[in-house]
């Protein structure tokens, strides 16, 4: 697998725990729980990630928490994180106005691995929140698009109410060369799309296995039947991507929680291989 | 080799304390052994043959702070808190609402972040040798071997820290360092070996560090005598400490019976304390967290414990380890397969204390030998196929 891990830039690889300094320049409410957050450094310098890669984020007082970067690249100075309010510091950082100062240490991890993808037909399948790094992905493959063969974007969540970024999703629908195609487990009275799991749109899709590299993010359930999916279809084990969601505290590969067998996800991922997932006891739980 | 009288042992760590603190083991007013900072005139406790703890809290504090902050509130700050936010109607306790008032103001206010790492110079006196291993082996992780970080708290107490090993004479019936490639006289990550011969010390450098100490003047010339005195005492020691389990496979066998019904049996007992973790040498798992009073703050770090069921929580209730017996395989498995196959070295230097201080009685000799051989119940579905 190539590792598309940044260098990290020298003051983390100095002080790993040090946090830089970032402050709120917009927030936008996009449902009750998820808030997106536009952020930049404050000493003006780029956050320089890759799409999939995380950062930890300090409430000063409150804790620190990973979040994966939703914003690509490609989109330059700023960078966004959507976040859910569920713990402790999520809920500070609602609290927080424009112009409000947090830490960030960070990118962290190994993101998507663009150079696979390129020049290939890419999958993408997001399930419910997994929607929020892939997002940095698509901005990416939209900005070079000429750089990937087919484009699908298959999404899947809970109920239209849960939906995020129905704005740019509208966008991506509208495009000619993305075939985009979303789901609700529930339906509402409003909608008029497809209902059930995001493996009901796969169904339906004809895929290339020998130029087709899906890239997943999701809740653990989805892995399992979607995987099974593509496996089915004879795509090789080592070009399915998946992203894992693990608790993590140091993030820099030292403090035990988010370890599965010899594998640290903050640091060895959190995106791998289903490859490389398979021979790891717990990583698909 | 050196020698040093017994009676010249308080005049040398005395000289040392002149330059350094001394951390050695010694008697509290309540007769438990622990190391403890060293002063002249404190007698040493070399009869206790481990401290309740091991020495990993002088390198790994148990409780670190590393982030210093403080807000300085200026002009309109507190104007321009968002409340529009519907967030802070849903807090019905008044405590609650004034904590977020308090996030929200301060967010505001000039924030002022200090960094802080202590590392004084140190020496570590009469440590035993599977506690200087235990430095060797969590060193793998802090100086960023496999790719990772440079840690720079633990790195920077670590080259701080010069280690004084004392050979164990008389083993526990819970040691079993020779099962873990180390011994009572294994010099493994110590500077210096004492080993106590009749009337003092015979007493070796094994680094430049080491060599630094032995400069003292309180040294002398070991005789012919003494040097044939300590391998003597090496040996017989060595002798002592039982074999507890087979190494050769572990990894193969803790692979093949991961999914083994003897984890859960074995696990039945575990309280799920972590007791065990925290009186290991070699445990390095610490949790990050904030602690915050009157506008003063402190980002800790702080010795964690993979046993918590919340070790592997995440925010969103999903947790990947969350049955006791999958969290009390991942310890065993951790030290003697995962860590091995990443780092080439073993995660447990065989000090025995997680047998002496749980509360259960789970002994790491009996998981081992069980969990790390072949089993022999195969489960009937694995058939004849092959």
């Amino acid at each position: 697998m190539v590792n598309t891990q940044t260098t990290p830039h020298g003051r983390l690889k100095q002080s790993p725990f040090l946090p830089d300094m970032a402050e709120i320049v917009r927030k936008e409410r996009l449902n009750p729980t998820e808030t997106l957050y536009v952020l930049r450094l404050t000493d003006g310098a780029e956050l320089g990630h890759a799409p999939g890669q995380f950062v930890e984020v300090s409430v000063f007082g409150v804790g620190e928490a990973p979040f994966s970067i939703s914003s690509s690249p490609t989109r330059g100075g700023e960078f966004e994180l959507c976040i859910r309010r569920v713990g402790d510091v999520t809920t500070a950082m609602e609290r927080l106005g424009i112009g409000a100062k947090l830490g960030v240490r960070g990118p962290l991890g190994r993101g998507f691995p663009l150079d696979v993808m390129r020049g290939n037909d890419v999958l993408i399948i997001a399930g419910g929140l997994g929607i929020v790094p892939l997002r940095s992905l698509i901005g990416t493959v939209i900005d070079e698009r000429a750089d990937f063969a087919e484009v699908t974007i298959l999404y899947g969540c809970k109920s239209p109410a849960e939906m995020l970024f129905k704005d740019e999703i509208a966008a991506w629908e509208a495009r000619e060369d993305i075939d985009f195609r979303v789901t609700t487990d529930i339906a509402d009275p409003s909608w008029k799309g497809n209902v059930g799991p995001v493996t009901t749109l796969f169904r339906r899709l004809t895929v290339n296995p020998k130029t087709t590299v899906p890239v997943m993010v999701g809740p653990p359930v989805m892995f399992k039947h979607v995987v099974k999916q593509v496996l089915a279809v004879g795509i090789p084990e080592d070009r399915i991507i998946l992203s894992l969601e693990r608790r993590m505290k140091c993030g820099i590969g030292e403090c035990g929680h988010c370890q599965i067998n010899g594998v640290y996800v903050c640091q060895d991922g959190p995106v791998f291989t289903y490859a490389e997932l398979k021979r790891l006891e717990e990583a698909m739980l | 080799m050196k020698f040093l009288a017994q009676d010249k042992l308080q005049a040398f760590l005395g000289h040392l304390a002149g330059e350094s603190r001394v951390v050695a083991p010694v008697k509290g007013d309540d007769g438990v052994v622990l190391f403890r900072p060293w002063s002249p005139g404190t007698e040493v406790e070399l009869d206790v043959l481990l401290p309740k703890q091991s020495a990993k809290e002088f390198v790994l504090r148990q409780s670190e702070t590393y982030l210093r902050y403080g807000y300085a509130m200026e002009g309109e700050a507190a104007a321009q808190v968002d409340d529009s936010h519907e967030a802070k109607v849903v807090l019905d306790d008044p405590a609650e609402r004034k904590a977020a008032q308090d996030t929200a103001v301060t967010a505001h206010a000039a924030l002022v972040v200090e960094p802080v790492n202590d590392a004084p110079a140190q020496v570590i006196f009469g440590l035993r040798p599977c506690d200087a291993r235990g430095f060797v082996q969590m060193d793998n992780v802090f100086g960023g071997y496999g790719g990772f970080y440079f840690d720079p708290y633990y790195n920077a107490k670590r080259e701080a820290t010069t280690l004084v090993a004392v050979t164990c004479r008389d083993p526990r019936s819970t040691c079993f360092c020779t099962s873990v490639q180390g011994g009572p006289a294994s010099t493994e990550g110590a500077d210096v070996l004492f080993t106590q011969v009749e009337g003092g010390f015979a007493v070796e450098a094994l680094t430049d560090k080491g060599e630094t100490l032995l400069a003292s003047a309180e040294f002398v010339d070991a005789a012919q005598a003494q040097v044939l005195y300590a391998e003597t005492v090496k040996e017989t020691a060595e002798a002592r400490v039982d074999a507890a389990f087979d190494l050769e496979g572990i990894q193969e066998h803790l692979r093949a019976n991961i999914e083994d019904p003897g984890w859960h049996d074995l696990a039945m007992r575990c309280i799920s304390c972590g007791t065990c973790t925290y009186v290991c040498p070699n445990c390095y798992c610490f949790n990050i967290t904030d602690e915050m009073v009157e506008g003063r703050g402190e980002r800790i770090r702080t010795w964690d414990n993979c046993f918590n069921p919340s070790y592997t929580l995440e925010t969103s209730g999903h947790n990947p380890r969350d049955t006791k017996s999958n969290r009390f395989r991942n310890r065993f498995s951790h030290k003697f397969w995962y860590y091995p196959e990443k780092y080439d070295s073993l995660l447990c230097s065989g000090c025995g204390r997680c047998i002496t201080h749980c509360p259960t009685r789970i002994d790491i000799r009996e998981v081992l030998s069980v969990m790390g051989s072949e089993r022999t119940a195969v489960p009937a579905t694995t058939g004849e196929e092959a």
